[in-house]
């Protein structure tokens, strides 16, 4: 399997949906993700409609939380790197390994998605924090449902 | 609130199958084809996608039947963390709020835990690569389905 292109595909889904926002016929979903891949941070500030105060409490949380879910993302793509130069010849000890890291990266990442929405309900009110906690669950599940689309299964 | 009825038809179609998306809503893409397949008959989406011998499907089916019969509690969990949100939606305490957004974390804990026990189940059973790819196949549908309940979910009230 050849790295490239996989990579290229990923690439791909970083870039702003515009087309589909122009059409008419997006979705509040694809207008959301096209919105989120310009500028995540202004998607939160739209949606939270954080007071001056709330707002002092809360970027400082969100940044250091996006600076951890990178290294996640960092290891995501390394993990699927290794997927892909492996793949036309996946031993089992290959597919355990791929697996076992997979398996962990999902679970470091629900953790820091838990340890940092009770950080924001302790610097918002509990319904600013629960609707942070749904937005980044959307952005999630939209980008999952892009990206998986695009990894082909184990042989 | 209509829109969560929908939602919720989605969450209970994972574990029971007994209420579709695809009853509530036209069909206008090959995504939404596949998602009324899932919820129709996840099983059967499942095997075709996993391609394993006769052999295989003999190790694979009991164990997937199991994982299902457990997940379905799960997504019957996850069908009243919506409902209680529905309920307190148009007069949300920050109590509720609270309990909600826990709840929340608590289901998707809880489908991570089996899909890992299951992963282990059928390691004693199944190549690796095959347990990889069933991992994958899971991962693949529940993005499917996650992405459309969610999109069918509102926002909490801001105030």
């Amino acid at each position: 399997m050849k790295l490239g292109p996989l990579l290229l595909a990923l690439a791909v889904t970083a870039v702003p949906t515009l087309s589909l926002a122009q059409s008419g016929a997006a979705t509040d979903e694809q207008i959301l993700l096209s919105q989120l891949m310009t500028d995540k941070k202004a998607v939160y500030a739209k949606n939270l409609d954080l007071t001056g105060s709330e707002a002092e409490k809360f970027w400082p949380i969100y940044d250091e939380y996006e600076v951890k879910v990178k290294k996640l993302d960092d290891r995501f793509l390394s993990n699927l790197n290794t997927f892909a130069e492996k793949y036309d010849s996946l031993s089992d000890p290959d597919a355990a390994a791929v697996l076992k890291e997979k398996m962990a990266i999902e679970k470091e990442r629900m953790a820091l998605k838990q340890e940092y929405t009770k950080k924001v309900a302790k610097a918002l009110p509990p319904k600013k924090a629960l609707r942070y906690a749904q937005l980044e669950t959307r952005i999630e599940n939209m980008v999952r449902r892009d990206v998986y689309s695009l990894i082909p299964l184990a042989n | 609130m209509k829109p969560l009825l929908l939602a919720f038809a989605a969450f209970a179609a994972l574990g029971a199958a007994d209420v579709t998306l695809a009853q509530t809503s036209s069909l206008r893409s090959d995504t939404e084809l596949l998602i009324s397949q899932i919820q129709s008959d996840k099983r059967a989406v499942v095997l075709a996608a996993m391609d394993l011998s006769d052999q295989e499907v003999a190790a694979f089916t009991p164990i997937y039947d199991e994982y299902q019969r457990e997940m379905k509690d799960v997504y019957q969990r996850g069908t009243e963390v919506m409902n209680k949100f529905a309920a307190n939606y148009d007069s949300m305490t920050d109590d509720a709020a609270k309990a909600i957004t826990k709840d929340f974390f608590e289901v998707r804990d809880d489908r991570y835990d089996l899909t890992e026990k299951y992963a282990k189940k059928l390691g004693k059973v199944l190549p690796a690569s095959d347990v990889l790819r069933w991992v994958q196949v899971e991962n693949k549908l529940n993005a499917l389905l996650d992405y459309e309940a969610a999109s069918m979910v509102p926002l909490a009230p801001k105030k």
